[in-house]
């Protein structure tokens, strides 16, 4: 008992330290990055090297999105929610399913994203609740995780088939940036990562229930006791999961063009990746977890045969658990 | 001891029932044959778009071969059951299981060369069911199917030259011609590239690549720019359309992209482009697939079929199905029975050349020939079958078509073995 109050107090007061020792992290990791580019453009030229990082970008945006969600979930709630994944999915359907009942394709994501983030936290009411309440373990935990992603799939496919769906948005028009090009709505999928991640960010880190997700991440019991309504941050968590996870799942179907009702499911080993890689809890660390393998991927097609590239991401967070073991933000948190 | 004996009276008499059954089953089964043929579709997964083409081609066959048997007197009746084989072995396995538990004699399909392999194995081998699919990739050629695995479709290996033989239709001798090609990560593509390059630089050839993607990635532009890297004469995409889709759009992006320097092979053949598919990607485009020889009566009646009956339209492979399973018919009117291995043992005895030619315009001589116990020769409406001990026929007709407006007119037709 002693020992874990100790380690809550050192890390409550370690926050604020961990903000600053993050800058420097995240300087660390874009100077790494920055000279990796360089090096491999006296290889390979600027402009092969330009483009491949572009293409990384809009992965990580893609990944970013996704595992902000799983992390903070993780993070604070200690469920590796293998639903997530089918959460993106969700979010794309609820999508198309609502155009088609008249509604234009992004008002109607919008409603879907809300629509989502809402399913999520009834979620959390229907099953995680009672499951904390019953002090449940973390492996049963992520067998519900596990049965919930497939209830979720095949209900999905239920009442939208399993077929390749098109999903009608202009996937051609690309911007071009001098030599580079991508495409408008990847650029767009860019843009919203970014933002998002930053809103979130800045929110864990400024606003008071930031703080109080924060201080739940760090000891449920002890922020209960300190007089947190951890009932209101928890439901605050499921709907900014459920939400970001629908966002990067329309906005992957738009730029993407057409996807099945499988797609959240195998986007997610890379979410994890992302996220374990950033350090678990940390939504920066998502967005650098992504930005790690969106580009490592897309940067190996360079020197290694494109079969490779899904073997990259893995091989990658395996190296660097190796050599920082809790992660890019993880910070001095230990997790047992 | 009294529980014994009345046991051991049961068991006799169910022995002398079953004898019984079995003899007067048996007496029946010369008086009618009841067949029923397992249709494996892709309904779903990533070759959604040939699942309906090709039940169709297996149902107008099951009516033309009951009507022709009828007005021959040939007491043969044929039934279907069909399952979705969903593009992935697992579910393509299950759904074999449920199509010989409805009491499927013989499979056609599936389209997926990794779900063949996992139905053979799992399954039709082991019961001697045969199995029809309409996957080209060579790795079939390889499995110890024990003589259960038929295909009417050419391999890929004579694919590969019908694709070499468009790439040098479109651009003249194909010395010192650079040809950029990209496949799907999966056997299909595996081995028709390997096909491809081979026949490519045999004739003075120069390759880019192979690119390899996988179907599972977020983006596939770094993959796209890949293939029109460096100019290229031509580019030749193996790939589903599902994954095509996506890699269509990412080749448009890249800005460099001409789709009248693509050639694709019969994955991508489509009478009408799919909407998810940008149109950008593939107009102009040539491509390769199984052909059949569209003057003969068998192809004429065989279109008279399709249009009689309505719905889709043609699709790549369509004829081919339409013959895997005329030739499972005439292989139970020869062996008198709808039992699957008795099945197998007679589909030689119905393509034996040198014995007297039947088509599908004589399907009813055909199959009194057959039931009489004569070796006969069904010529199909793809063409003449002969199937080497490893199943693959020794049929070469190519179609070569271009996309005009979103849609497939063909060209010309080529022997792939010349």
């Amino acid at each position: 008992m002693t020992r874990r109050l100790e380690a809550a107090s050192g890390a409550s007061v370690g926050a604020p330290e961990r903000r600053f020792e993050s800058i420097p992290a995240a300087a660390r990791l874009a100077a790494v990055l920055i000279a990796a580019a360089i090096l491999m453009s006296f290889a390979r030229g600027p402009i092969a090297v330009g483009q491949t990082t572009l293409n990384g970008l809009v992965s990580a945006g893609y990944l970013a999105l996704g595992a902000v969600g799983l992390t903070l979930v993780f993070g604070t709630l200690r469920i590796i929610n293998f639903a997530h994944g089918d959460l993106l999915t969700l979010g794309a359907y609820l999508t198309f399913g609502i155009s088609a009942l008249g509604l234009p394709f992004w008002p109607a994501a919008a409603v879907a994203v809300a629509l989502t983030a809402v399913i999520a936290y009834a979620l959390d009411f229907i099953i995680w609740e009672p499951m904390r309440r019953a002090r449940t373990s973390t492996l049963q935990l992520f067998l519900v995780a596990i049965g919930l992603a497939i209830v979720i799939r095949y209900t999905i496919q239920f009442f939208a088939g399993s077929q390749v769906r098109g999903v009608g948005q202009d996937v051609l028009t690309s911007v071009n940036l001098g030599p580079f090009h991508l495409g408008a709505l990847q650029a767009l999928v860019l843009v919203v990562g970014v933002v998002a991640i930053a809103a979130v960010g800045l929110a864990l880190a400024f606003t008071r229930l930031g703080k109080q997700i924060r201080a739940l991440s760090d000891n449920m019991a002890l922020a209960e006791v300190c007089g947190i309504d951890t009932r209101r941050a928890v439901r605050l968590i499921w709907l900014i999961a459920g939400g970001l996870a629908a966002l990067a799942g329309v906005l992957y179907a738009a730029a993407v063009g057409s996807v099945n009702p499988n797609f959240g499911f195998f986007i997610l080993l890379g979410l994890f990746t992302a996220a374990v890689l950033g350090g678990i809890g940390s939504a920066y660390g998502a967005l650098a977890g992504g930005i790690v393998i969106g580009l490592a991927q897309e940067w190996s097609t360079l020197f290694f045969n494109t079969r490779w590239k899904p073997v990259v991401g893995f091989a990658i967070l395996i190296v660097m658990l190796l050599v920082m073991p809790r992660g890019i933000f993880g910070g001095g948190r230990a997790r047992s | 001891m009294i529980g014994r004996r009345s046991l051991l009276t049961a068991m006799m008499a169910a022995a002398t029932a079953a004898a019984l059954l079995g003899g007067l089953s048996s007496a029946r089964a010369t008086d009618q044959v009841s067949l029923t043929i397992g249709k494996l579709l892709e309904l779903t997964g990533p070759l959604s778009e040939t699942g309906p083409s090709q039940d169709k081609a297996v149902s107008i066959a099951i009516d033309y071969a009951n009507q022709s048997a009828a007005a021959a007197g040939v007491p043969l009746k044929i039934t279907a059951v069909s399952a979705d084989a969903q593009g992935d072995p697992q579910a393509a396995l299950s759904a074999a299981r449920a199509l010989v538990a409805k009491g499927a004699s013989a499979i056609v399909g599936p389209s997926i060369t990794p779900e063949s392999i996992a139905v053979a194995n799992g399954l039709t081998i082991q019961k001697k069911v045969t199995l029809w699919p309409t996957g080209t990739a060579m790795r079939l050629r390889t499995i110890k199917d024990e003589g259960t695995i038929f295909r009417t479709v050419p391999p890929d290996s004579l694919q590969a030259y019908a694709l070499a033989a468009a790439l040098t239709d479109k651009m003249g001798d194909p010395k010192d011609k650079l040809l950029s090609i990209a496949y799907r990560n999966e056997p299909y593509g595996e081995g028709l590239a390997k096909g491809l390059v081979a026949a490519w630089t045999a004739k003075g050839g120069k390759v880019q690549g192979p690119v390899v993607f996988d179907p599972g990635q977020a983006t596939f532009d770094s993959e796209a720019q890949q293939v029109v890297d460096n100019n290229p004469d031509a580019y030749v995409v193996i790939d589903y359309p599902d994954t095509f889709a996506k890699f269509g759009a990412s080749l448009v992006r890249t800005g460099k992209y001409d789709a009248s320097k693509l050639v694709v092979p019969d994955a991508l053949a489509f009478s009408t482009v799919p909407s998810n598919i940008p149109p950008q990607a593939l107009e102009g485009a040539r491509g390769t697939r199984g052909g059949s020889d569209m003057s003969t009566e068998a192809y004429k009646l065989f279109d008279q079929l399709w249009t009689k009956a309505g719905g889709v339209e043609h699709f790549a492979l369509d004829a081919n199905s339409f013959d895997s399973t005329t030739l499972v018919v005439l292989a139970a009117a020869a062996a008198h029975s709808a039992d699957a291995g008795a099945i197998a043992a007679k589909i030689h005895d119905v393509t034996r050349s040198g014995a007297p030619k039947f088509g599908p315009t004589t399907l009813g001589e055909a199959l009194k020939a057959a039931w009489s116990g004569e070796p006969i020769d069904y010529v199909g409406v793809a063409g003449a079958f002969e199937f080497a001990a490893n199943g693959d026929p020794t049929i070469s007709r190519f179609d070569i078509y271009e996309y005009k407006g979103g849609k497939l007119d063909v060209i010309k037709q080529i022997d792939a073995s010349k």
